[in-house]
């Protein structure tokens, strides 16, 4: 066997082989768009989705699509020889088309920060830059286990995604766990999924001590749903407890975990004051 | 006899929209009160659309229609359901109903708005089901009654109105001899013992012949005859309207027409 | 009989509503309790209105296009209220009342098309024309609809779907208020066509004939229906089955009357949605469940239930 070929199993369990570290990457996901950066393996991405918009270096490459539905044309028009995607039944379809094409197709999961050290190391491999990757990858695990305050002093959130009908954040997701990092407590964690439709009145039972809010972008406006009579019984709302997490650092999972955790935790102590 | 007129059509002439030619031209007629009068005619002839200019649901091009002196026109729909009575040709049936249900639909027009139905309403409705002689058929459901039964329902119904002229629109398309000749029988009575002016719109040449007082004879939307059956129904107007060879005879001083066959066809 | 028993069924979901949910609120506490007061009854209230308004407008519908499988939905007024509803989005309207609005707005719009499209003739108002022309309509307004929402950036576009099928969870005294206040004269106008939608089951021509003024009626019955229909769209998306089906079951009871069916028809779509809402709130807590799957499931087992027993006599 040729000492340079590279051999991983990626997260839905497909064998993919190169026979040299990949020279011209497409992502289709942008955390993986992060990490390449992050790895220093930057100048090796050929194609990205349009929501790959950090660092801004990354909007100098050319975008393939917006990757929910991967327009393999599109993909293959850039001749990668390594292409990543986040894995949905979708994508595994892609996935397996690239492959006959004869494309080597990469999926990781991206659901937690685990997941996001898992996959810094694989494109660390892929990349042949190992110790970068392995290096990124424990500081995100050392990270998922740093010590959180004291569960009686944490603060109780709500992850609100929608109001009509509520739609929260559960414990499946990225927010969740941002938040136990962080030192809140979401009032959801015993919601299985990453989300979940709830009664209004649920959420005035658990009485968040903090509304979140995810934004597009950084309006001053407090969301409609802040003045609809219904959502008045919930104490936060009229206390105008909300808290708004903007940009792609809180949107999904990562590499720049850390800095999220930090300024959530921020964001935190300042709203309760 | 002075009877009281209670329809009277002048003149008229109708074209449908789009239509090339008119599907009446100056036809006219009147019945009064206590008289049977029939309306013959090919297909097509322009009988149901003179029925629907005379009680204004179609405004002729010329001439005017009106009912008990009030042009049909100016009539509101439920006022003129309170004078008359209309059964047509064809109706649906949506749901199940019971006779007496489908008589007592008859008092609509004569209900206030939120009211329920009164004793009064039910009364006529008793009288109008003994009338057509099918009070033992008001608790029976409509689709277990016989074409005749059904029939003599419908007209229950129209009486339920207690109108003073009653529209007949082909009443005996489907019916066997002896529930048409019941029908025509009933119709004459109603005419005869409770002075109801009736207009008959029939194919049924010869019956209208003897049950009717007077004819109206259309071809292609124009009067070919109007008066005493025997007056109208004669040989060489017959054969020109329905364009086939007849002999007239007589049965009861009434005129019958008697189709003939085609020389070349007899054995 | 048949009347007092409904009335204890709509009594008894009523309570039902109020008492059960997925925050645990004693007995006790029931009259003094937030959650009660501002969530639990006027959403109570709301379900209660809008069922019934569906159940009406789905019976006037049924007569007015004398097709027993007519409902609501057909109208064409859920397309033209996510229309609406995803415009306001885009646009970024962030009044609280926004959404609401913009779906009636919307469905009116929508009624107002199906309605001149079902002119033929330019004056005579075809039932048959009108149905065909709502589910034009509806499918129309609903591709443009996703079509908008798929070629968009935003996330908060595809959100109004979620809203559209979202249900009771915006019921404030507000909505309930708001409903009380408009819903009257629609149900007004359907309960006095109840004569006349018996006349027109027997054809145009024989209603005409009997004293109904045909075109008035249907003019009225289709606005009235549409009114309430847009109505319950707005303030709780999109609940199918209960316009379809609650007529059909207070037909197996009530007969075909309309008199007494349309009142019948309205306490029964109440005591349904009533009933289907307080299971989806309950049923998974803490989660909910979409109102309108469980109308369907509670609905059909019933009206099989109904059918079995006229069946048999």
């Amino acid at each position: 066997m040729p000492p340079s070929r590279i051999s991983v199993i990626d997260d839905a369990g497909r064998p993919v082989a190169l026979g040299q570290p990949a020279r011209r990457i497409v992502s289709l996901s942008p955390a993986v768009t992060e990490l390449l950066f992050a790895l220093g393996a930057g100048d090796r991405l050929v194609g990205r989705t349009t929501w790959c918009d950090y660092p801004p270096a990354a909007r100098q490459v050319p975008s393939v699509g917006d990757g929910l539905n991967p327009n393999i044309e599109a993909v293959i028009a850039r001749r990668p020889d390594l292409v990543v995607l986040y894995r949905s039944a979708l994508n595994e379809t892609a996935a397996t088309q690239l492959t006959r094409l004869g494309i080597p197709a990469v999926l990781v999961r991206q659901d937690r920060l685990e997941d996001i050290a898992r996959a810094a190391r694989l494109l660390g491999r892929l990349t042949g830059a190992e110790r970068a990757g392995d290096s990124l990858g424990s500081e995100l695990e050392q990270l998922t286990g740093s010590v959180r305050p004291d569960p009686e002093h944490r603060v109780r959130v709500v992850f609100v995604a929608w109001d009509n009908p509520p739609v929260v954040i559960g414990a499946g997701s990225y927010l969740d766990e941002l938040a136990g990092l962080a030192g809140a407590a979401n009032v959801f964690h015993d919601v299985g999924s990453a989300s979940a439709t709830v009664g209004l009145e649920t959420i005035v039972a658990r009485n968040p001590d903090v509304i979140v809010v995810l934004r597009d972008s950084a309006t001053a406006e407090p969301p409609g749903f802040t003045r609809r009579p219904e959502w008045r019984a919930v104490r936060a709302v009229r206390d105008g407890r909300i808290l708004y997490l903007t940009g792609s650092l809180f949107a999904r999972p990562n590499p720049r975990a850390a800095e999220a955790v930090a300024e959530f935790r921020r964001r935190l102590e300042e709203s309760t004051r | 006899m002075d009877r009281e007129l209670i329809l009277d059509v002048r003149d008229v002439s109708y074209r449908y929209p789009g239509a090339v030619s008119d599907a009446l031209a100056g036809v006219s007629l009147a019945v009064a009160a206590g008289e049977v009068h029939a309306v013959l005619g090919p297909n097509g002839s322009g009988k149901t659309t003179l029925v629907r200019v005379a009680l204004g649901l179609a405004p002729p091009a010329a001439g005017r229609a009106a009912i008990l002196g009030r042009p049909a026109a100016a009539w509101s729909r439920r006022d003129l359901a309170r004078v008359v009575g209309v059964v047509t040709q064809r109706e649906d049936h949506l749901f199940p109903q019971r006779v007496r249900e489908t008589v007592l639909l008859g008092r609509y027009a004569r209900l206030s708005l939120w009211g329920a139905e009164r004793a009064e309403d039910h009364a006529a409705v008793e009288r109008a089901l003994a009338r057509c002689d099918v009070s033992a058929l008001a608790h029976r459901w409509i689709w277990t009654l016989s074409g005749g039964e059904y029939q003599r329902v419908r007209l229950a119904r129209a009486l339920a109105q207690e109108p003073r002229l009653l529209v007949l629109d082909e009443p005996t398309a489907s019916l066997d001899v002896r529930h048409e000749m019941q029908l025509f029988e009933l119709v004459r009575a109603l005419a005869d013992r409770d002075g109801l002016a009736v207009l008959l719109i029939t194919h049924h040449v010869n019956l209208a012949a003897r049950f009717a007082d007077r004819v109206l004879l259309l071809a292609d939307g124009r009067p070919a005859g109007d008066g005493a059956p025997a007056d109208v129904l004669t040989r060489e107007t017959v054969e020109r309207v329905f364009a086939w060879p007849v002999s007239i005879a007589s049965f009861e001083g009434r005129p019958q027409m008697i189709p003939l066959r085609k020389k070349e066809d007899r054995t | 009989m048949r009347w007092l028993g409904l009335v204890v069924v709509v009594a008894c979901a009523l309570a039902l509503a109020v008492v059960l949910g997925p925050a645990h609120v004693p007995l006790a506490d029931l009259a003094t309790s937030d959650v009660v007061r501002s969530l639990r009854l006027p959403r109570a209230l709301l379900a209660f209105l809008v069922g019934g308004s569906l159940a009406l407008a789905g019976a006037g519908l049924q007569a007015l296009v004398r097709n027993p499988l007519a409902d609501p939905s057909l109208l064409g007024l859920s397309g033209g209220a996510g229309l609406g509803a995803v415009l306001a989005i885009a646009l970024h309207v962030s009044s609280p009342w926004a959404l609401p609005l913009a779906a009636f707005a919307g469905a009116l719009g929508a009624m107002a098309l199906v309605y001149r499209l079902g002119l033929v003739g330019g004056a005579e108002l075809d039932p048959r024309v009108l149905i065909l022309a709502g589910v034009a309509v509806g499918a129309f307004t609903a591709a443009v609809t996703t079509a908008l929402v798929s070629l968009s950036d935003a996330a908060e576009l595809r959100n109004a779907f979620l809203w559209l099928w979202g249900g009771l969870s915006g019921a404030s005294w507000d909505s309930v208020l708001l409903l009380c206040v408009y819903a009257p004269l629609p149900i007004a106008v359907l309960l006095a066509a109840a004569r006349p939608l018996d006349l027109l089951a027997l054809g145009e021509e024989p209603a005409r004939h009997l004293g109904a003024d045909v075109e008035s009626v249907k003019r009225r019955v289709y606005v009235a229906a549409s009114l309430l229909t847009a109505a319950a769209v707005a303030v709780s998306g999109v609940i199918g089955f209960v316009g379809l089906v609650i007529p059909h079951a207070m037909r197996l009871l009530w007969g075909h009357r309309h008199r007494p069916l349309l009142p019948a028809a309205f306490l029964g779509g109440g005591a349904l949605l009533l009933l289907s809402d307080t299971v989806a709130r309950v049923a998974v807590a803490p989660r909910e469940l979409q109102v309108g799957i469980v109308t369907a499931l509670i609905g059909v087992p019933v009206f099989v239930l109904l059918l079995r027993r006229w069946t048999a006599n």
